[in-house]
């Protein structure tokens, strides 16, 4: 139980939000909580899974897709997440602040050879895909697979996937094609409904100071 | 086994939840609301507001059955079948609900203990302000001195999208924006809406407006429609009324826009993450004027965090007079199931019972 343990609680997503989620909110906590002598905890090797002490601010690593759930719940306070995986989890949270880094896409890939109506697909994203399919009328079984998704339309597991990408690369690279854009992702910084309002003094200066390095970023 | 989503109260946890349940039917009496029951089976409705998530039987008669899943519905459809004399009604209710599906926020629990209150058949700041201050008293008497109570202005929001003439589709999408407070979403969604220039400041600013009672200054200084001017001044005087509850304001609350014609609000406690309670007003919602509030048991108990370890008897008593007088005194005694002292000692030595009453006197176990 960290209940009430400390200051505040944030969660970041292992991987590739990570590094930058961190250095945004160093950078962000470093004038916004400048009267509070507060910071961000150093973030090193060691293998503690929550970093910071007592009556301070703590971080949690996790995996990404239990960001939403984390601070949904409110165990913690505010997190780093991609839209993506908010997409999926359908948490009911706050999402002040888009970080604009993270750039990628949640697409529909198909086999080329590929071309009749979609029965089944496979991703990482069922209830997204569901709702996308649901909203659009279509009628198709959808799999849930924890990797390599590509390889499903690859072998025939599925006659298309809805999946993450990035630069497009691992698509081409295996004869597959980006039929098309289902939604657009970054990193975006979450809130707890309770919190932002209990924890305002903490959270409110942070949420303005990464608004404005977003729009730096924006501008830049 | 039982099923999914159900559980048993175990001591001390059962006690407990019926010690809060009292203060709670106590406080809501000694302010005028009376206590009704209200069948746990309703014949199916389909449109309930939870229709789908309820869990359904077949009658013999052939007809759907539904598991009452809400007592605001149900304490409307009684008030439709038997009109009070006069308004305004007081009633206040306690009992199970029940959802197929499980929902997010409560984790895998699909069996719940509310406790509640209606004031029926009046709309004025004094009623809004009177629920607020008797879920304020509901929050001190379970223990929670230190929550929030957070309003929420539904009718502003509703107000000031429908004044966009925007289609049905498209004010969800804002309303949705609003909700999760995603000014960046809200900001494009405005200029690609082409919402005028006279609404569209002030809808994006919708989710920044909370905080103190500050926040309603902040919102006047808007450019505003004569409707979202009435909302607000609505809500004014129902604040003026309690000066003195610590409320928090929050004028971007967008949930159910259909549903709360007026106020909404939530409680909320330090360091846990869900709302401790919840209400508002629902004028022509089920009945032409109607607002309440609804207490959740079983969160109530998450957030106390309670002792996990039953209490022990004071005494363990084989003489079954000093047994009365000792309760008489306000001690809880267990009686003796044998004249085997040996026995007794080792059990009352085993589950820490201090004393054993015998023969007129109090011997140590």
């Amino acid at each position: 139980m960290i209940r009430g343990k400390y200051a505040l609680t944030l969660a970041l997503p292992k991987g590739r939000n990570l590094k930058d989620g961190y250095a945004a909110l160093q950078r962000a906590a470093l004038e916004a909580w400048h009267a509070e002598g507060l910071e961000l905890p150093p973030f090193g090797a060691e293998r503690a899974l929550i970093h910071g002490e007592e009556g301070r601010v703590a971080i949690l690593e996790l995996r990404n897709a239990d960001v939403p759930l984390y601070v949904d719940l409110g165990i913690a306070d505010a997190g780093v997440v991609g839209k993506d995986v908010l997409l999926e989890s359908g948490r009911d949270v706050y999402e002040p602040v888009d970080l604009r880094t993270g750039y990628c896409r949640l697409s529909l890939i198909r086999h080329p050879d590929n071309t009749g109506p979609i029965r089944r697909v496979a991703t990482k994203y069922p209830n997204f895909t569901a709702r996308v399919f649901r909203e659009r009328g279509l009628v198709a079984d959808i799999i849930e697979l924890a990797g390599n998704v590509e390889l499903a339309a690859l072998t025939g597991l599925a006659d298309a996937i809805v999946d993450l990408v990035s630069t497009g690369a691992t698509i081409r690279a295996n004869g597959l094609v980006e039929v098309e854009v289902l939604a657009h992702s970054t990193t975006r910084f979450i809130v707890n409904r309770q919190a932002l309002k209990l924890k305002s003094d903490l959270l409110r200066p942070l949420i303005e100071r990464l608004r404005q390095q977003s729009q730096a970023l924006a501008e830049g | 086994m039982i099923p999914e989503g159900t559980r048993y109260y175990l001591p001390p946890e059962a006690r407990l939840r019926r010690e809060l349940a009292g203060r709670l039917t106590e406080l809501f009496h000694t302010w005028g609301y009376e206590l009704v029951e209200l069948p746990a089976l309703e014949l199916y409705d389909p449109h309930h507001v939870l229709a789908e998530r309820s869990f359904k039987l077949v009658d013999k008669t052939g007809d759907v059955l539904a598991l009452r899943s809400d007592f605001t519905s149900a304490l409307a459809n009684m008030t439709l079948a038997f009109p009070p004399e006069r308004y305004p009604l007081r009633m206040q209710y306690a009992g199970q609900v029940w959802l197929r599906e499980a929902d997010a926020e409560l984790g895998r629990v699909r069996e719940y203990t509310q406790f509640g209150i209606e004031l029926i058949g009046v709309s004025s700041p004094r009623a809004d302000a009177e629920i607020l201050e008797l879920a304020w008293e509901a929050l001190r008497a379970l223990g929670f001195a230190e929550a929030r109570i957070e309003v929420g202005l539904p009718s502003l929001v509703r107000d000031l999208l429908q004044s966009t003439g925007l289609s049905g589709a498209q004010i969800e999408t804002l309303r949705q924006a609003i909700h999760h407070k995603n000014i960046p979403e809200l900001s494009s969604l405005l200029e690609a809406y082409r919402v005028s220039e006279n609404l569209a400041p002030t809808i994006l600013a919708l989710p920044d407006l909370y905080g103190g009672r500050e926040v309603l200054q902040k919102a006047r200084e808007l450019s505003l429609t004569d409707k979202a001017t009435a909302d607000l001044d609505w809500l004014e005087a129902t604040l003026s009324l309690l000066p003195d509850v610590p409320l928090l304001l929050d004028l971007g609350r967008a949930r159910r826009l259909d549903y709360y014609t007026g106020i909404n609000f939530q409680a909320y406690t330090q360091d846990f993450g869900l709302p401790l309670l919840g209400g508002g007003r629902y004028d022509g919602t089920l009945l032409p004027q109607a607002c309440g509030f609804t207490v959740g048991l079983e969160r109530v108990m998450e957030a106390l965090r309670l002792p996990s370890e039953a209490g022990v008897p004071d005494v363990l008593a084989l003489d079954r007079q000093m047994a009365h007088r000792l309760r008489a005194e306000g001690k809880r005694v267990e009686l003796a199931w044998t004249d085997d002292l040996t026995a007794l000692r080792h059990y009352a030595r085993e589950r820490g019972i201090p004393f054993i009453a015998l023969e007129g006197r109090l011997e140590e176990a």
